[in-house]
């Protein structure tokens, strides 16, 4: 009795022994993440710049479409506050309690620094930078928990990679960097090319940092097991192929990378990259969840 | 304290899907909701070909996955060992769906529970008494029929099988009848490289 073949359909909803298709978490759930971590992008890209604006967008990208998308996925969205019951087990309530935490430190810093009521209220700049300590670091893991949270489903081999985490925040800090750009050329970027350049050079590189992760990603997934073959195949042959090639890799990563390298001193040019950029992002958020297949339970065939 | 589990005889299934049948009808399920599917399969070469069937439902894991990622406290372990998905607790998030390797879980959309059976929007008697166990939204899944193992008797499934290829009963008890089964031919659960030490078996 073999445990499961690489051979076997993919069979849908029928009665047959092959490969299914998660649908549980779909478009909407890609929705959500992918505003996350775009969010939490943005603003660890403009905490790292100083750009307060930056930071109130990536606050308000998360704050409201994240939980927008996710709302609109849930069942029982009356209950959802539910969700946070159990972060001793649950990347999901450790997820809502880190953007629970984004959200109040994030705002406070911004309060207190954008509206000068840490002047007003006589508010120690030590505190003041410990607000900023702690947003951050409650956006690295609204950047990354989702990844976690999918990555610990060992039910969907394309998931259960340790790349996974690793790709959300690549991803997350790449598309950061772009909005990032795109928000604060004409404004203070203007007045401060070196950071300007530096921040090309970094979106640059994690452009590279996201095709290392998503090389990595497939090959964990292709030499996981058969389901986790099955899954790359669709990404990379069959039914998925021309959206993650054209999409995903193509005009998310190749085209903002030469683009970037060629005329990174340009806005049009960044204006086109960042597009591409976010196109590319959500593609694979999409892809990624169409392409996650449940293993058969047993197969006879030989 | 009883640990119950399942074993499925492969010889005897004759694949007629009456388990099916009669589970939907046991706990009143919705249109395209199942807790039960007996899936085919056919194998070999042409004059040499066979068609096996492989029933299926939620294996009651000892480990179950979809217990540890439930953010809300929904699904939890009876110290029966049956799984059960508390319909006061369920968010409706689906990370106990993702989280099944056998895809065991249901998502209970609200559409189902107006629409009814027969898609007039108008529901039966049957299917007004049946609903109220359920809330709109919620991901369900088989509980062994926890309220007929509660009165000592076995889930649907097993009593509607004609040829008694499911068989129901207490794993820790090495005299009841799945235990023997296990140990005399061999039962093996599924996907046992998931490491979710399932109480549901298959003998061949």
């Amino acid at each position: 009795m073999a445990t499961s073949s690489n051979d076997l359909p993919i069979v849908g909803d029928s009665f047959r022994v092959g490969y299914r298709f998660q649908r549980y978490w779909d478009t909407p759930m890609a929705n959500a993440f992918f505003c996350g971590e775009l969010g939490a992008g943005i603003f660890l890209i403009s905490a790292f710049a100083d750009y307060k604006i930056g930071m109130l967008v990536g606050l308000l990208v998360t704050c409201i479409l994240k939980t927008w998308f996710h709302l609109s996925h849930m069942g029982v969205p009356l209950k959802s506050w539910r969700a946070i019951l159990r972060p001793d087990r649950s990347w999901i309530s450790r997820g809502l309690m880190s953007i629970g935490f984004y959200a109040v430190f994030g705002f406070a810093y911004l309060g207190l620094t954008m509206l000068g009521l840490a002047e007003s209220m006589g508010i120690p700049e030590a505190l003041v930078s410990l607000t900023k300590g702690l947003a951050v670091l409650s956006a690295l893991v609204v950047a990354t928990y989702q990844g976690f949270a999918m990555s610990h489903s060992t039910a969907i081999a394309l998931w259960n990679t340790g790349a996974m985490p690793i790709s959300s925040l690549v991803y997350a800090l790449a598309a950061g960097a772009m909005v990032t750009l795109v928000l604060g050329w004409n404004g203070f970027l203007a007045d401060n090319l070196p950071l300007r350049g530096a921040l090309v050079t970094i979106s640059l590189m994690l452009l590279v940092a996201v095709v290392i992760t998503l090389l990595s990603l497939l090959h964990a997934a292709h030499h996981g097991s058969p389901g986790g073959r099955k899954s790359v195949e669709l990404l990379t042959k069959t039914f998925y192929s021309q959206w993650f090639y054209g999409i995903t890799c193509g005009v998310g990563i190749a085209l903002p990378a030469l683009l970037l390298a060629a005329a990174g001193g340009s806005y049009a040019a960044v204006l086109i990259s960042a597009a591409g950029v976010l196109a590319g992002y959500y593609s694979f958020r999409v892809l990624i969840f169409k392409a996650g297949l449940f293993e058969p339970i047993m197969s006879f065939r030989p | 304290m009883a640990r119950y589990g399942m074993v499925f005889d492969l010889k005897r299934c004759i694949g007629c899907n009456a388990c099916v049948v009669g589970c939907k009808q046991e706990n009143s399920l919705p249109d395209s909701v199942l807790f039960t599917r007996t899936l085919s399969e056919e194998y070999g070469v042409f004059p040499a070909v066979n068609r096996v069937y492989i029933p299926t439902l939620c294996n009651h894991c000892e480990d179950a996955p979809c217990e540890k990622v439930c953010p809300s406290s929904a699904t939890y372990t009876r110290d029966d060992g049956i799984v059960m998905v508390d319909p006061d607790k369920c968010i409706g998030c689906g990370s106990c769906a993702v989280a099944c390797p056998y895809d065991q879980r249901n998502e209970m959309h609200a559409d189902l529970f107006k629409d009814g059976l027969f898609g007039t929007g108008e529901l039966t008697p049957f299917e007004e008494q049946g609903y109220a166990r359920f809330t709109p939204g919620m991901v369900t899944k088989c509980d062994f029929c926890s309220g007929r193992v509660d009165q000592g008797l076995d889930p649907a499934c097993v009593v509607t099988c004609p040829t008694d290829a499911r068989i129901f009963g207490d794993l820790d008890d090495p005299d009841s009848k799945p235990s023997k089964l296990i140990r005399e031919r061999k039962g093996r659960p599924p996907l046992p490289e998931k490491n979710t030490r399932p109480k549901v078996f298959y003998v061949e």
